[in-house]
């Protein structure tokens, strides 16, 4: 057995641990792995099917308008491939930082005598892989629909597959030289997290600006723009450089039976192009990113320290301060923990703002019923919210003390107390984030006063069930191994989190909507309410706190025994 | 003083600690010795409370570690084999974090953990994350947190793995210094000579089982060799030296 006498293996033979790894956790199942490949699989499937059949549709009716048809199904492929071109760059950049530079398993692959062609080869298809597959997911059906639709020949079907990989590859491309160019400047973990923050400052800054834009007045006819405006506005940024251009142009000449040779060259010589002239800017420039990847950095933080002054003030033991400050400067300066809360300052944003914006005046006969009723709507919604969040931010709280968990776990400090330290540090923000989404949207409806009353103290007790079970079904389900926490919020007992919680939720709305409604029934006839009703509302309104405290204590409990009983 | 009686754990059908009892008395250094995969670990994580035992009683400072886990720990330092610590912490929020587990706080607490820091040399590096050390800068942290609180009894998983020989030698002085203020340390090590050097009495633990136990002339007369070094006891008591098969397949 000589090394010397043995061939190189081509760059495929380095991707074998991907695949291996993918088997091994396939074939070795955790408790509930089933369940989450059904659940996750349905929703990928329906999700599949409703793109299909929307596109479908959408290019079913443009068959009605010949030539003005043919000329938005092209105007609408450039538009798809435009949109998922820059998502596919910005994805390239973000997994470049991981596939190349701070993957565990660089460092064996650096170390061994492997060709730096070959492993860049291997590296880039990994990246191309992983930052295309969920577009690729969505565009495969969207463009079946339009073949389907428009009876296409077996060659689109196959220009669909020459056209989608050439199209990746150029982004992805684009994204790993800006990569290696930031790794070039930054320390490459600080190059990760400006990222991040710019990726979800970028979300959040385009959700705000959809809703801002509010599309809800095109619904009036009084304010659309004359054709000829609307279709200019369309064509604006259908550039011809672009390779979203080549693909869209492409794949249309094929829906026609032809081929569309210019196009289809340029991409795949700009693909081909882009990989050779990438792995020579990676051989030029790739060992010395990578070496300054590995470097220990010095890290700038923000000290925190008022946090330790204020949490000393409060009226907690020693142990449970501690306990708050950690957990309080741990979260803020994770930048993959804190940088989500942008998304979601911009999500309830949103969602208050659509409450500011309903028109239910315009329907005067229903306005006030329609008003209480979204307050029910509303408190719903609310209670979904503080799942998301609870699931995000509260079930992984356990899990995020990872291998560290031993520093309190041999700490003269009670399972009790750790976990009780949890549900406190997230009990207070989510109660201030379920009152203000309650009562700032009741407030923009401009629902009944006893309505108000009594949807803030539902979302109140709801709270705390919520939290409770989050932080108790996390010290259950914990995941200390995961590598970041939103793989904890996916996993099993996330999972059934979510379901446990919007079934809470229901249960919850029907116990308080019942006497509320009732209630409100006879107020607006300006009827006395009958003593027979009285006993049987004040029982609903009971039971939906006690609901909520039996959810919160059992759930405490539990959790409180799992993790006394871990070992 | 760390007290343990027929501590039993299994793992489905394995059993990794199989009725392992230790006296460890206050100033004594004892080494629980063994191969790989031998129970050490498993034993030590019991005692520190990280392990619920199947069966057996664990006391530590005259608290049953079952029924009374927090006044049990409130005496109890421990240090792991593998120094996992919280990464977003500088290591003085580690520390003062660390006090504030065990109800220490106030205006002393500063200078202590300066003092502790000072003393495994990591003084300058109080402000700085811990994600920017290397290992045996997390161990020395590590060791800072379990004596900062004045432990009387201390469990150690493996001291030298990852420190040079400096850290090694400091490590030695503490240990030492710790047990002639009375403190009782159970210590679990691979490096025979550090068991030699450092230990008042040995036990040597194989397929869950304390084999041996003793001081260090007592398992060489029981091994019945000449040599007075421990290795060549500790492969005789654990199962050979194994050395005519690396012969053959190197």
């Amino acid at each position: 057995m000589s090394s010397e006498a043995a061939p190189a293996q081509a760059f495929p033979y380095l991707l074998r641990p991907v695949f291996w790894a993918a088997r091994n956790r396939a074939r070795r199942r955790d408790p509930g792995d089933r369940a989450r490949a059904a659940l996750f699989g349905t929703i990928g499937i329906a999700v599949a099917v409703a793109i299909f059949a929307i596109v479908f549709w959408l290019t079913w009716q443009l068959l009605d308008y010949e030539e003005l048809g043919d000329y938005l199904i092209r105007l609408g492929l450039s538009w798809l491939f435009l949109t998922f071109l820059s998502f596919l760059a910005f994805s390239g950049i973000v997994t470049a930082l991981s596939t190349f530079f701070l993957s565990e398993d660089m460092r064996l692959l650096m170390a061994a005598p492997i060709a730096a062609r070959r492993l860049f080869y291997s590296r880039f298809a990994r990246t191309v892989g992983q930052s295309s597959w969920m577009v690729v997911a969505f565009l495969v059906p969207a463009l079946l629909a339009v073949g389907m639709a428009r009876c296409a020949g077996a060659g689109y079907y196959a220009t669909i597959a020459f056209v989608l990989v050439p199209f990746v590859i150029i982004p992805v491309a684009l994204g790993c030289a800006v990569t290696l160019l930031l790794v070039n400047i930054f320390p490459a973990r600080r190059a990760r997290d400006i990222l991040m923050i710019m990726g979800l400052m970028f979300a959040a800054a385009l959700v705000l600006l959809l809703r801002f834009l509010r599309p809800e007045r095109l619904l009036n006819v009084q304010t659309l723009p004359d054709v000829t405006a609307f279709f200019a506005t369309l064509q604006s940024p259908v550039m011809p450089l672009l390779p979203s251009f080549w693909a869209g142009e492409t794949l249309f000449a094929g829906l026609q039976g032809g081929l569309d040779r210019f196009h289809f060259s340029a991409l795949w010589t700009t693909a081909l192009a882009s990989a050779v002239l990438l792995r020579v800017a990676f051989g030029r420039f790739y060992f010395t990113g990578w070496t300054k990847a590995q470097e220990a950095r010095k890290a700038r933080f923000t000290r925190l320290e008022f946090l330790e002054r204020l949490a000393h003030r409060l009226p907690l033991r020693t142990e449970a301060a501690s306990l708050l400050v950690k957990d309080t400067k741990v979260f803020l300066r994770d930048t993959t923990q804190w940088s989500q809360l942008l998304l979601l300052v911009a999500l309830t944003l949103v969602y208050v703002y659509n409450f500011s914006v309903l028109d239910l005046e315009r329907i005067p006969y229903l306005s006030r019923t329609l008003k209480n009723l979204y307050a029910f709507v509303n408190l719903a919604m609310a209670g979904f919210v503080l799942s998301a969040v609870a699931v995000r931010f509260i079930f992984p709280a356990v899990s995020a003390e990872g291998g560290a968990f031993w520093v309190v776990r041999t700490s003269p400090v009670s399972m009790k107390a750790f976990l009780w330290s949890k549900f406190w540090t997230g009990l207070v923000p989510l109660v201030v984030l379920a009152e203000c989404l309650t009562v700032g949207s009741n407030h923009f409806l401009g629902v009944a006063p006893f309505l108000n009353v009594v949807t803030a103290t539902a979302v109140f007790f709801m709270t705390f069930a919520l939290v409770g079970m989050a932080a108790g079904m996390g010290a259950r389900y914990p995941r200390f191994n995961a590598e970041s926490m939103t793989q904890v919020a996916g996993s099993y007992g996330g999972i059934a989190f979510m379901v446990a919680a919007v079934l809470f939720t229901l249960v919850e709305i029907v116990l308080v909507s019942w006497p509320s409604s009732v209630y409100l029934w006879y107020d607006y006839r300006r009827a006395p309410l009958p003593s027979r009703l009285w006993l049987p509302m004040v029982l609903a309104f009971g039971a939906a706190i006690a609901t909520s405290l039996v959810v919160f204590w059992t759930s405490m409990k539990q959790g409180v025994q799992a993790l006394e009983e871990m070992g | 003083m760390i007290q343990v009686q027929d501590l039993v754990k299994s793992y489905g059908s394995f059993r990794a600690v199989d009725g392992v009892s230790l006296d460890v008395a206050p100033g004594q250094i004892h080494g629980f010795l063994g191969p790989n995969g031998a129970g050490k670990t498993t034993a030590i994580r019991m005692i520190a409370g990280l392990l619920k035992p199947d069966a057996g009683r664990i006391t530590i400072n005259g608290h049953d570690l079952a029924k009374n886990p927090v006044e049990a720990k409130r005496g109890l330092g421990f240090i792991p084999d593998r120094p996992f610590i919280y990464e977003k912490l500088t290591a003085g929020e580690f520390l003062r974090f660390h006090a504030g587990l065990y109800g220490i706080d106030g205006d002393g607490l500063g200078e202590r953990v300066a003092e502790m820091l000072g003393l495994f040399e990591l003084g300058r590096w109080e402000g700085e994350l811990v994600e920017s050390f290397s290992h045996g800068m997390k161990q020395r942290l590590v060791m800072c947190a379990a004596f900062l609180h004045r432990p009387r009894a201390v469990l150690v998983d493996e001291p030298m793995v990852g420190l040079d020989p400096r850290g090694a030698r400091l490590i030695k002085q503490v240990f030492k210094e710790m047990s002639r203020k009375g403190v009782a340390i159970l210590m679990s090590t691979h490096t025979l000579e550090v068991a030699q050097e450092m230990c008042d009495r040995i036990s040597i633990i194989l397929r869950g089982k304390i084999i041996a136990r003793g001081t260090v002339d007592e398992l060489v007369a029981l091994a019945g060799g000449a040599d007075e070094q421990l290795t060549p006891v500790f492969l005789k008591l654990t199962g050979g030296t194994g050395l005519q098969e690396i012969e053959d397949v190197v």
